[in-house]
């Protein structure tokens, strides 16, 4: 994927070496996320028990409706379980929008030229075609996309079900709303669904997405990793390191002009 | 009494209505109804017949408690379902969402929307009533004895006689579809032209979502799952490698 060739010794100190890529709020909010998620999708999908839709098998429903006690039961705990959700996930976003939300979003999610070069050749390396992919942000290309569609999707997914949910405080002349709230929430968590897809299988199982995945744990993915999949992130975040050991320096110079301490040696990197 | 399961039916002779229209009040107050609502309706059909043989037709009318009830299929959430045990069609009020698409669906037009609870509602022959051995309350209150309730498949039962000896027996078929209703009117001249039945309706936002949205999204995981089956099959197969990068 480079453009030069990494040297066995390059690869062996990139693959020691750390980089921070998740905060601890994103992580605590996108594993908030996933608990929900499981509750709330084995849930709903246990309620589309209209025989006309035939989506989920009879087993599947009876399992549920058994579990939760009655159909009532069960759509009450998805209305609950999804009100909390709707409540925290509000909430993290007002909290952090303008420390997390608003930088994640300005420097992670804006599409580049790169990306749209990205969705051209992409389809051919599925192909099996050998093609040179465009150097990445902190998202590739397909990240983002999968992004918005999960943020727009979000949206969707709360109104609609905050609609549903207190839809008895809705007057009838207006019932029409509460009728389009059910596709546009089922078409919702269908796009998100079809995307979770690639994002689960992309995250848990493959192989070169390794560090990537745990980095959902501890924030961190190796310096080889970046270097290889998001090319433009880590030339970001090495410029990063030079100013950070660069104002280091300087303070130290400063520090030693005043007589309190002695220069180190330069690191060499 | 060999069959434990029954099969709850009205009979009804409107002949014998003199439409004093109890029963509305009967049920309003069996079932809290609110004002503007009702449950059930007597239909003055006006006079019917031909001279000298003249009546003044009143048709004592409810939820028809159908064998293939469309509000059921219509029903989202299975809030509206056919009780097994005596083919009751009746609303679990907590597991309605209170969409509104039973109430198009119903070729009859028996339902409302509850302004109190913004929930459905509509006749369950006094489901309260009923479990109690009762006659539901607007057959209770029937002066005339027009309203009959009872097992058909008890051949004692009030109704079963009443059907046995009738010089007639109708039913109200809905428009396109066989709903198999449970309300036999008989000895009647009843005119179902001026009901007002119609097919089921189905809203657009319906439509749109069995017609666009199931199958697009069906189509989209599927995709998407068998993508990431092929991707997934490919590296197995492939083997694994310390130095995956």
């Amino acid at each position: 994927m480079s453009d030069e060739v990494l040297s066995l010794a390059e690869r062996k100190r990139l693959r020691a070496k750390k980089i921070k890529k998740h905060g601890l709020a994103n992580i605590v909010t996108h594993w908030f996320n996933v608990a929900s998620w499981a509750i709330l999708l084995t849930t709903g999908l246990a309620m589309l028990a209209n025989p006309n839709l035939k989506i989920m098998p009879q087993g599947y429903i009876d399992f549920f409706v058994n579990l939760f006690g009655g159909v009532g039961n069960l759509i009450q705990a998805h209305k609950v379980f999804g009100v909390i959700w709707v409540i925290v996930i509000t909430y993290n976003v007002t909290l952090g929008f303008r420390r997390y939300f608003v930088p994640f979003a300005r420097k992670r999610m804006l599409l580049t030229p790169d990306d749209i070069t990205w969705f051209k050749l992409y389809p051919k390396k599925l192909l099996g075609r050998k093609v040179e992919l465009p150097p990445q942000d902190a998202y590739n290309a397909g990240q983002k996309a999968f992004g918005y569609v999960v943020f727009l999707g979000t949206i969707a997914i709360m109104i609609t079900g905050v609609i549903m949910t207190f839809s008895y405080l809705i007057p009838n002349e207006l019932r029409w709303i509460v009728q389009w709230a059910r596709p546009i929430h089922f078409g919702a968590v269908g796009m998100i669904v079809a995307g979770l897809m690639v994002h689960v299988y992309m995250a848990a199982f493959f192989p070169e997405e390794k560090s990537a995945f745990f980095s959902m744990f501890n924030g961190e993915v190796d310096a080889l990793y970046a270097r290889l999949h998001h090319r433009k992130w880590y030339e970001d975040k090495l410029k990063e390191e030079r100013e950070y050991e660069m104002r280091v320096r300087l303070e130290e110079i400063e520090a030693h002009e005043q007589g309190t301490t002695e220069p180190e040696k330069p690191v060499t990197a | 009494m060999a069959n434990s399961v029954k099969k709850y039916a009205f009979v009804i002779d409107p002949r014998r209505c003199i439409d004093c229209r109890a029963c509305l009040v009967a049920c309003r107050a069996e079932n809290n109804v609110p004002i503007p609502n009702t449950r059930i309706w007597v239909y003055d059909q006006g006079v019917v017949g031909e001279f000298p043989n003249l009546a003044q037709q009143f048709v004592p009318y409810n939820c028809m408690h159908c064998d293939n009830p469309p509000c059921v299929e219509a029903c989202p959430s299975q809030a509206t379902y056919k009780r097994k045990e005596d083919g009751l069609v009746v609303i679990d009020q907590e597991a309605c969402i209170g969409c509104g698409l039973c109430l198009p669906a119903c070729p009859y037009h028996v339902r409302y929307l509850n302004p109190q609870t913004g929930k459905a509602d509509k006749c369950n022959a006094c489901l309260q009533r009923t479990a109690q051995g009762e006659a539901p309350a607007c057959v209770a209150t029937c002066v005339g004895g027009s309203r009959l309730f009872g097992d058909l498949n008890d051949p004692n039962s009030e109704v079963s006689i009443a059907l046995r000896n009738a010089k007639s027996i109708k039913t109200l078929p809905a428009v396109g579809v066989d709903t198999g209703p449970n309300i036999y009117y008989i000895n009647d001249l009843v005119d179902e032209q001026k009901l007002a039945i119609t097919a089921p309706q189905i809203p657009p936002a319906d439509t749109f979502y069995q017609k666009i949205v199931i199958p697009g999204v069906i189509a989209a995981v599927g995709v998407m799952f068998f993508g990431q089956a092929v991707a997934f099959a490919k590296q197995l197969r492939k083997g694994e490698s310390e130095f995956d990068e």
